[in-house]
């Protein structure tokens, strides 16, 4: 798929002409590259061995692991479009874990998501009013949402799960399952090509079939707000007075832009996307809701999205990256491990060729 | 008027404080102004109440105590990420108060005990799960993890049709390295071809790999795409993602600490627990108040093992016990281990 644009690459912009301009990376650029990461994959795989590296249930897995990542992420990315640094995604995600799982083992698993995001606009909510209407620190207030957060839920599980029938102060009852979907025919026929471990072919069919084996529809939907993100930020007069709200409020506010009005949008939106990951991973990655169970997840999302330098796609790859990681040592331990290391080695020998 | 935002903020900010802080430290400390009656504690362990597995057995040992012997008890919550030393101050507060014994849940009160135990001679001290610390007054509850994780051995490696058997545990610690070794040893035992893929899912002092089941559940699905058919989870909460994982590919998961198969949260996979290795923290626990108030308290170490029933494997899945020759097997080796002609390895 990639070879059809590989003379397209070759029209890359080559040096920056006017005073150190980056090249600027094109969708057919962008194609060799994940071709040519892939090439070398399915190289490392050969030579040691490790057949689980690209393997169907590895690419699902990390993709499970990477969505709340993302969407922390993304929320982080909102706040900070904005101007405002949010450092309380920790604390919104840890609300939406805990109304996620509330509402959900009672009304079911879509109102659970709902009220996950609810709960996590309430977090952002309360940032936005600290921050933009009060003027504190962000940090700060960001500081002091995750403190409460995580009160407030321990407080809360006490009238609620404790008395249910199979959850108790800690955790809660178990939430019914999201539908998740197998693309029939398709499935089958990559996962039987990825066992026949070729060169390069069965590594993209592992990849490709992780993306459409046993997918959660919630993981669609989290994977759909990245494009929806990037539209809403950049491709809308909404989302360009957004930005503008957050690089230089001054000149936005004498134009006739109501600054405060688009920073609280953007928190509460933030919030409320931190929340889903919260439910993400409340209902989907585990059925229950548990006390500690975002553990960072909200910290390792900002840093996906400073990883991604603020932009949606470069977020998404950071945030895969956390997750697959995480997979590669979780399914497989040492041998995976072992693995990537002859793959740095052969990018810091291509590097010092260079 | 910026003032009085200032004043605003500040007051919210500190109501949050304040209010977070009265959530994570509860302490329900009833105490008793008769000096002649038996008081007993327990402080708990990373989790605390609530957990469905090892602070619940210790608190169920704690409330028959409460009932049987007229006992008062007093349960102390821990808060996360804390260190020692608010662990010092939660078992000498409760010493002061007059508790007597003061049991720690789990290894990690061994620093804490070993510093406060001196202070208060004339009190006992219970440590679960770890034997590092002596004195007089300390009573070490220890349990041979490693022969019920035997015996959970060789129901796997007869069960499995595929030749291939999991073992996850939570963190590598020593306590956990226990159950590995004795799992390992009781697979290669019965039958030497099967194969145990064993992975932890976190290193201390990253502790995330007892509570959170999203790892446990990734890495079992690691192992059942590696064609293992029987999984045995041995990592507190995040064991019950391996039984989802398990469960959801219609294989055998076996639990942990407490009989799963019972378990409320795990009712919807309880077909694919085959059984589970138990430990009786709260038989312990319960033995240790009755001693004091018997007043012979017990000190150095107390081990609990297949001999005095203090773990084994539960027989409540009715297809479990249906196959005889799994049972049987199993009750073979378990006279071995009493008799002593099978020796448990502690460390894999």
């Amino acid at each position: 798929m990639s070879t059809s644009n590989a003379s397209a690459a070759s029209a890359a912009p080559k040096a920056p002409r006017n005073g150190g301009r980056r090249p600027k990376l094109t969708l057919p650029v962008i194609l060799l590259i994940i071709a040519g990461g892939l090439a070398l994959f399915s190289l490392v795989r050969v030579i040691s061995g490790a057949n689980d590296l690209t393997s169907v249930g590895q690419v699902s897995g990390a993709l499970q692991l990477a969505v709340p990542i993302g969407l922390a992420g993304l929320g982080g990315l909102w706040a900070e479009r904005a101007g405002v640094i949010n450092i309380g995604l920790e604390g919104m995600m840890i609300l939406g874990t805990w109304f996620g799982a509330w509402a959900g083992f009672q009304w079911g698993p879509w109102v659970g998501v709902l009220m996950g995001i609810a709960g996590g606009a309430l977090g952002g909510l309360l940032h936005a009013v600290i921050t933009i209407t009060f003027n504190v620190n962000h940090i700060v207030s960001g500081v002091a949402v995750n403190i409460l957060a995580l009160g407030a839920t321990r407080y809360l599980s006490n009238f609620t799960f404790a008395e249910e029938p199979g959850g108790s102060s800690k955790q809660s009852p178990r939430i019914d399952a999201i539908d998740r979907i197998t693309i029939p025919g398709l499935s089958d026929w990559l996962a039987d090509l990825q066992d026949k471990h070729w060169f390069f072919v069965s590594d993209l069919a592992g990849v490709l079939g992780g993306l459409v084996t046993n997918l959660s529809l919630l993981t669609v939907v989290a994977l759909l707000l990245i494009p929806v993100t990037y539209w809403a930020l950049w491709h809308t007069g909404f989302g360009l007075r957004l930005r503008s709200c957050g690089e230089n409020p001054v000149a936005a506010e004498s134009l006739g832009v109501n600054v405060y009005k688009y920073k609280y949008i953007a928190v509460i939106i933030s919030g409320g996307l931190a929340g889903l990951g919260g439910a993400f991973l409340a209902i989907v990655s585990t059925g229950i809701y548990q006390e500690g169970q975002t553990g960072g997840r909200g910290y390792i999302g900002l840093a996906a999205m400073i990883f991604g330098n603020w932009m949606p796609g470069g977020m998404a790859l950071g945030a895969g990256l956390f997750g697959f990681t995480d997979s590669l040592k979780l399914r497989g331990g040492a041998e995976n491990v072992h693995a990537m290391l002859l793959l740095i080695a052969i990018l810091l020998v291509v590097a010092a060729a260079w | 008027m910026r003032r009085i935002t200032r004043f605003a903020t500040v007051g919210i900010a500190s109501a949050a404080l304040a209010l977070s802080a009265t959530a994570c430290g509860k302490t329900s400390s009833d105490a008793a102004s008769d000096s002649g009656e038996i008081k007993a504690a327990i402080a708990y362990d990373i989790g605390g109440r609530g957990d469905q597995s090892f602070n619940d057995a210790a608190y169920a040992g704690l409330s028959k105590a409460e009932k049987e012997l007229d006992v008062k008890g007093t349960e102390a919550e821990p808060s996360d990420g804390e260190a020692d030393a608010d662990k010092v101050q939660r078992l000498t507060s409760l010493a002061r108060a007059g508790n007597n014994p003061v049991i720690g849940v789990g290894f990690a009160y061994a620093p804490a005990i070993e510093k406060v135990a001196p202070k208060f001679p004339d009190t006992t001290f219970g440590l679960i799960d770890d034997s590092s610390v002596q004195g007089d007054n300390i009573a070490n509850l220890v349990f041979n993890e490693e022969e019920g994780s035997y015996l959970a051995g060789v129901a796997a490696a007869k069960v499995s049709k595929s030749k291939t058997v999991g073992f996850i545990g939570g963190v590598e610690t020593p306590l956990i390295k226990k159950f590995q070794a004795g799992f390992e040893q009781g697979v290669k035992d019965t039958d030497s071809s099967v194969k145990v893929l064993s992975q932890y899912l976190t290193q201390p002092p990253n502790f995330d790999g007892f509570v959170k089941p999203d790892l446990g559940k990734a890495a079992a699905q690691g192992q059942l795409d590696k064609g293992a058919d029987v999984i045995y989870a041995a990592a507190g909460l995040a064991g019950s993602g391996a039984i989802e994982a398990a469960s959801k590919a219609d294989k055998w998961a076996i639990g942990v600490d407490s009989d799963q198969y019972n378990q409320k949260g795990l009712a919807a996979y309880k077909d694919n627990i085959l059984t589970s290795v138990t430990k009786d923290v709260s038989g312990a626990v319960f033995n240790l108040i009755k001693s004091v108030k018997d007043g012979d308290p017990q000190s150095s170490e107390i081990r609990y093992g297949l001999d005095k029933s203090g773990v084994g494997l539960a027989e409540s899945n009715p297809a479990y016990t249906k196959m005889t020759e799994v049972t049987e097997a199993v009750a073979a080796a378990k006279q071995n281990i009493i008799d002593g002609k099978i020796v448990v390895k502690t460390t894999p």
